[in-house]
């Protein structure tokens, strides 16, 4: 039943959605960015304050662990649309393309599967960490904000993974 | 159902979609939580997810991976990969086959920068191809000791491999990083060997370059001193205790973009490009080790880990048949699987039962990098040769993995040296701090 319904599903509109959805991975891999350039300046800072001065940068090194969760979580939806993260090829790409489509919408609902429960217990665990006030050790950074952080960016790669599911879908039907 | 039964099935349901084309990261991830939730219940799995994804995304121990990675992008988007070239071919380009060494050469040196194969591969490879062809070389010889040589990325410190094996196994990243020196070391010998025989057999296959002045060779030392201080500096300093792991990464990353600017060798754009670059690798590497964590709590409450060690210790075979069995499996698996992803997958696995067999935990961590650069460079999924087949695209991939066989031999020998002479890794590391 699911390939009838999926042309009309996958639309203009989705089409749009999916282009508006690569947009936002893109500026959310920058925000990742500014957290690896972030991560190297204050851990040089930090070498530097240990080896010269005799004084760490406070709390340097949770701050560093903090950058370290947004660089892979706000860089996992634009990785994922430069197919930079490793897939196993060789087989998919020996099977004829109808066969080829049907894998691709199967491992997209996988997928979607993944960062939806991802998402739902993120935000579940970052509410948790809210009530009880969790923070870090010497700063009193809380922890839930970057919590929060990982389930958007699991809703926005959930997003483009529903697009290329449907894609896949509209897919096997023309085939 | 049995737990270990259960652990059985989530492995061969796992191998099944990752040849379905999954990305083996979400791959392990999802078939973790699943086999999680059958085991302890759905609100006990679906609990680890949350925590496992933020203990591994915000870990400090895991921030060294985004360093190292960052330090390599630098050092090729500033052209380091051109300049540890030109010094190999000035000082070896006159003699016959002197291209391939000088190849190797720079390899080796460009991987004590940057610690991955494809990496290294890619950089060397655009520099080193069209050199090589205008001269004359075969394709076969040209292409596979490129391939080849390129997987000392990971054997020569820094490593992503001995990173994710030294978080998997909780083993000091700073002493698996210096027991990839020596072996590398031997290991780039082995492969300048390989081409002296090659060209002894055929002399027509590597003609000589052209000769250089004493002030050419006096100018391409400076590659190599560049490469040098930074070695000195991150995995040195690793060596002295004076940095923990993350700090020397970021220390090389620092040190890499100081010289690229001294040197104005690296623009705005290009720096950008090392950024993007290094955050698309820091990720895939994140992924995956995240997933393999995931997965790895799943194969604990499997028990497959224990029963597996538990049977491999009651065996009646010699402690050397049963390596032998563990390196040929990771041979075959290497051939049809992604290394980081065959890897993070088994380690959690063999590891207890390699330990339960007396062997030493940064000996067998040499050896994993070994039998994966062999996986990298054997058909059908060798990633340095479709890596290589991306620059020399006129060359088939039949006359790459032809020109790789050799090489192969060399790392085969590798094994077998570590194997007699495991001292050859173990020394540096006993003298360590860190």
């Amino acid at each position: 039943m699911v390939w009838l319904w999926a042309p009309p599903l996958y639309d203009f509109e989705m089409e749009r959605l999916g282009r508006f959805i690569q947009r936002l991975s893109y500026w959310l891999f920058w925000i990742g960015g500014a957290a690896l350039v972030g991560m190297l300046a204050l851990t040089v800072g930090d070498i530097v304050g240990i080896k010269v001065l005799s004084q760490p940068i406070p709390g340097g090194i949770e701050v560093v662990a903090f950058l370290g969760a947004v660089v892979t979580a706000f860089a996992i939806a634009h990785t994922h649309v430069v197919r930079g993260h490793i897939q196993v090829e060789f087989v998919v790409m020996r099977l004829p393309k109808r066969l080829q489509a049907v894998l691709a919408a199967l491992t997209s609902l996988l997928s979607l599967i993944f960062f939806g429960l991802l998402a739902w217990r993120s935000y579940d665990f970052g509410r948790v960490l809210q009530a009880t006030g969790e923070v870090s050790m010497t700063q009193k950074i809380p922890f839930h904000p970057f919590v929060y952080g990982i389930a958007f960016c699991s809703v926005v790669i959930s997003l483009l993974l529903l697009t290329e599911f449907l894609r896949a879908l509209v897919e096997v039907v023309k085939r | 159902m049995s737990e270990v039964f259960v652990g059985l099935i989530g492995i061969a349901v796992l191998i099944l979609i990752f040849l379905m084309g999954m990305p083996v990261g979400f791959a392990m991830g999802l078939v973790g939580v699943a086999g999680f939730c059958y085991l302890r219940g759905l609100d006990a799995g679906l609990s680890i997810l949350a925590r496992d994804v933020w203990t591994q995304f915000s870990s400090y121990s895991l921030t060294v991976i985004p360093m190292f990675v960052f330090m390599g992008s630098i050092a090729f988007a500033s052209g380091m990969s051109r300049r540890l070239y030109d010094a190999g071919y000035t000082m070896l380009g006159r003699l016959r086959g002197g291209l391939a060494m000088a190849t190797i050469a720079a390899c080796a040196g460009f991987a004590a920068i940057c610690g991955s194969t494809n990496a290294t591969a890619a950089a060397m490879g655009r520099v080193t191809l069209p050199e090589m062809k205008r001269y004359g070389y075969d394709d076969s010889l040209a292409t596979g000791c490129v391939a080849a040589a390129g997987s000392l990325g990971i054997l020569i410190p820094p490593s992503t491999i001995f990173i994710v094996y030294g978080i998997l196994t909780e083993q000091s990243i700073g002493r698996l990083f210096v027991a990839g020196v020596f072996p590398g070391i031997v290991l780039s010998l082995l492969f300048m060997m390989v081409v002296a025989f090659l060209v002894w057999r055929n002399p027509s296959i590597a003609p000589a370059g052209a000769p250089t002045t004493w002030r050419q060779k006096l100018m391409g030392l400076t590659g190599i001193l560049e490469m040098l201080v930074l070695f000195a500096l991150c995995i040195g300093g690793l060596f002295l205790g004076w940095f923990s792991p993350t700090q020397a990464g970021a220390a090389g990353a620092a040190g890499a973009l100081i010289i690229a600017l001294i040197r104005r060798s690296i623009s705005w754009g290009g720096f950008i490009e090392a950024v993007k670059d290094g955050l698309r690798i820091t990720c895939m590497v994140m992924v995956i080790v995240t997933g393999a964590m995931i997965f790895g709590h799943f194969m604990a409450v499997a028990k497959i880990p224990m029963e597996l060690a538990a049977w491999v210790s009651g065996l009646e075979l010699p402690r050397a048949a049963v390596m032998g069995i563990i390196v040929l499996i990771y041979l075959i698996g290497g051939c049809f699987m992604d290394a980081l992803a065959l890897i993070t997958l088994t380690i959690p696995i063999f590891y207890p039962a390699v330990i339960a067999l007396g062997f030493d935990p940064i000996w067998f961590g040499v050896i994993i990098v070994l039998v994966t650069e062999m996986g990298v460079i054997t058909p059908p999924v060798g990633v340095n040769v479709y890596v290589i087949k991306g620059i020399a695209t006129d060359v088939p991939l039949e006359t790459i993995f032809k020109g790789i066989f050799p090489f192969l031999a060399a790392l085969i020998a590798n094994v077998g040296i570590l194997l007699a002479f495991p001292q050859i890794a173990t020394f540096l590391p006993s003298l360590t701090r860190y």
